[in-house]
């Protein structure tokens, strides 16, 4: 069975042309035109990837974007018509791991779910395992322990995580992690990588707000220390 | 105007310095009136009293002496003596030997002999008292004459004024430092005054910058002034001018967000169906096929305006936010042209800025230089190479120190621009030279406009000019102010810190309130 993405849209053109587009890509899409029926047809059956529109009539595509976190680790790509930070912000914070601003290039989504399907748990193998203080990485595994308790990672936290983890004390820009976690070949939004990681900090850090393992490098990036 | 020709004592002055001092003015004449009054009532009473004082005494010292004159043993030294007086005494009697008056007196400066003419004509002449005030070698005088009964004579006496005189002078630093007081009480009423007239100026200045901050919500409290029927009105009137234009302001906003939404659906819509077309390009006929490309080519130059559109009017709507944040310039403009150029083109950086951090909105920063690049691969085959440099705006006035820049600079080696065109290019809707012809995938000629909003909003600016070396071709230059980036202080809000009140704070602004 290939790929299924779930399309989350009430504005039945766009839905229509996006799965039209999507299924071109060999892919099967299964629709929901409001927030209820949404979190109904992904109990049913859980996709690949979740496509979420934020302005749903009922329940809102946050809520929504939630709802699915809470119970998977599914990528979710949140669309939006609005490009201003609380959106986007918003929708990253309610567990989405990527977002489009319409009206957007159908090649674009396109890539954008590819780079989410490639984002697994899996590694190269033969990858050690780490130790940053209490935090540990096992790889194979694609397991992460806090004082030996294991920690829930999304996938994109996950990779986040193991790319800072590849050069420990090296200064990851926010535009090479767009590039290696995101797959994002331009210059990318770096809200994102900044929600991704306040996202991982709230779990791999005792204290978030004063980060010991990953830490904000001014001007810079982000570094991974013990 | 009736403005103009209104009377403005001590113009240039301060509203309030202006207010002081026409009370202190004020309360000045009206103390120095009333003190010249009651300084020329107090001499005329005092006059009169010592007049009245003087006549009682002479009309008596008259009865005495008219006792005693004519006795031959009697001098005028022990007649005088014996009197009870303050005055200078003299007395005129008629001698039949010689057929004139003969006068006695002590002393003679103000004896007798030195009367007023009028005084002793009416005494002896027409035998009635009298009392005379007369100036003698500057000396004001008071003399009073009372005919003596059964001679043919007069009783006179002369009495010096000049302690009246003292006791008056002696009152004038009293007086005068009334005078001095009654004008600072005035100052300060005035002072104080002006302190309450020009509170409610100070409100609608204060209230007017926060409005002029953003804080549209920010208003006079009417309540404070409701019961002052001068100011009540004109409070009411600002209240009602400001919530007007939020009103307005709002009611932009929410058009604009909901004509982004119009707009950007059927474009999502478009977008795809236009892509599913393209995937089965090849089973259409050609005639078909040269349609899709049409419409292909023309909806990515569509979707592309309505977003530059949508974004210039976010400016025009005062709805944009910058989000500043570290930026380590050159590695920034190094990692930008690297990802948004297909070609590569050098980065020649002054060394003094590596590693300089400074605070700027960095997407609007790449946005730009994107811009630059883009218009460069249009225009002129390409950018040749972008600088980054250190400059210091010259200042108009004087020695300041300028202020500290950066200048990214993106060269081509084009055509260049025309000096003419060099400001014109960067409004809307113009491309230069070539403005109206529509070659294919030329833009639309909002991106400089754009450019320079973006540039605007952070403190900088844009321009182009000739390339320095002479060559043909042209610099295009984004100037940013250098803020150093310091130790996050109060207010100052990094992207990886946003927290979650802050969100709450930042208000979709943007597009208002669409759903």
């Amino acid at each position: 069975m290939g790929t299924r993405i779930l399309s989350v849209e009430d504005d039945e053109r766009i839905r229509t042309a996006v799965k039209l587009a999507l299924e071109d890509e060999g892919w099967t899409v299964e629709e929901a035109t409001d927030g209820e029926s949404a979190i109904a047809a992904w109990s049913r059956t859980p996709a690949d990837v979740v496509l979420i529109d934020i302005m749903l009539p009922g329940i809102d595509g946050f809520e929504v974007c939630r709802q699915i976190r809470r119970q998977s680790d599914v990528p979710i790509i949140m669309v939006t018509a609005r490009a201003d930070t609380h959106d986007v912000v918003a929708g990253l914070e309610a567990g989405a791991d990527d977002y489009l601003t319409k009206p957007f290039a159908p090649k674009e989504l396109s890539a954008r779910i590819r780079a989410l399907l490639r984002r697994t748990r899996s590694v190269e193998p033969g990858t050690p395992r780490m130790t940053f203080g209490d935090l540990e990485i096992i790889p194979q595994e694609g397991v992460v322990t806090m004082s030996g308790t294991d920690l829930h990672l999304t996938k994109t936290e996950f990779r986040l995580l193991i790319e800072l983890a590849s050069s420990p004390g090296r200064v990851f820009s926010r535009e090479a992690l767009l590039e290696r976690v995101w797959g994002h070949g331009y210059f990318g939004d770096g809200r994102l990588v900044d929600v991704h990681i306040r996202r991982l900090r709230t779990k791999v850090e005792q204290d978030p707000a004063n980060p010991r393992h990953v830490v904000t490098v001014r001007g810079l990036g982000y570094k991974l220390q013990q | 105007m009736a403005g103009q020709s209104r009377f403005r004592p001590f113009a240039g002055a301060g509203l309030r310095a202006r207010i002081t001092m026409t009370f202190g003015m004020g309360a000045l004449l009206v103390s120095l009136l009333l003190v010249g009054t009651t300084a020329v009532l107090i001499r005329r009473n005092l006059l009169d009293q010592r007049e009245q004082v003087v006549a009682e005494r002479v009309s008596v010292n008259a009865g005495l002496v008219a006792d005693k004159i004519g006795r031959p043993e009697v001098d005028a030294q022990t007649l005088f003596g014996s009197l009870a007086t303050a005055g200078k005494p003299s007395v005129l009697v008629w001698d039949t030997d010689s057929g004139e008056y003969l006068p006695f007196s002590v002393d003679t400066r103000l004896g007798a002999t030195s009367l007023p003419k009028a005084l002793t004509r009416r005494v002896l002449r027409e035998r009635r008292s009298s009392v005379m005030r007369y100036e003698q070698r500057g000396e004001v005088l008071l003399a009073v004459g009372v005919p003596i009964s059964g001679q043919d004579g007069g009783y006179f006496e002369v009495n010096q004024l000049a302690d009246i005189d003292r006791s008056l002078s002696n009152l004038t630093i009293p007086l005068f430092a009334a005078v001095a007081i009654t004008t600072g009480i005035g100052a300060a009423l005035g002072w104080y005054a002006s302190k309450r007239v020009l509170r409610p100026l100070a409100d609608i200045s204060e209230v007017a910058t926060d409005i002029a901050e953003g804080r549209l919500d920010a208003r006079l409290a009417y309540s404070e002034w409701a019961d002052d029927p001068d100011l009540a009105p004109i409070v009411a009137s600002f209240n009602g001018m400001v919530s007007e234009m939020q009103a307005r302001i709002d009611r932009d906003a929410r058009f604009a967000s909901d004509v982004s939404h119009e707009l950007r659906s059927p474009l999502t819509t478009f977008n795809a169906s236009v892509e599913v077309l393209r995937n089965a390009r090849d089973d259409l006929p050609e005639r078909a096929q040269l349609a899709l490309d049409l419409l292909g080519s023309d909806l990515e130059r569509f979707t592309q305006l309505v977003e530059d559109l949508l974004e210039i009017s976010r400016f025009d709507a005062g709805a944009v936010r910058l989000e500043i944040d570290d930026v380590a310039i050159v590695e920034t403009v190094r990692m930008a042209v690297h990802t948004l150029s297909p070609t590569p083109i050098p980065v020649e950086a002054d060394p003094e800025l590596e590693g300089l951090i400074i605070l700027c909105d960095k997407r609007r920063l790449v946005r730009v230089l994107a811009n630059f690049l883009d218009n460069a691969a249009k225009y002129a085959d390409g950018a040749t190479r972008v600088l980054v440099e250190h400059a210091t705006t010259a200042h108009d006035d004087g020695d300041e120190p300028g202020e500290r820049t950066v200048r990214i600079i993106v060269e081509d080696a084009g055509p260049g621009v025309v000096e003419a065109e060099r400001e014109k290019i960067f409004d809307r809707f113009n491309r230069g030279g070539q403005g109206g012809s529509r070659g294919r995938d030329l833009g639309v000629g909002l991106g400089l406009a754009l450019a320079a909003e973006h540039a605007r909003l952070q403190g900088g600016s844009v321009w182009v000019e000739g390339r320095s070396d002479g060559a043909s071709g042209s610099w295009f230059v984004l100037e940013l102010p250098v803020v150093e980036a310091s130790e996050p202080s109060e207010g100052e809000v990094f992207l990886d810190e946003v927290t979650a009140e802050h969100m709450a704070l930042q208000i979709p602004a943007e597009e208002g309130t669409a759903s």
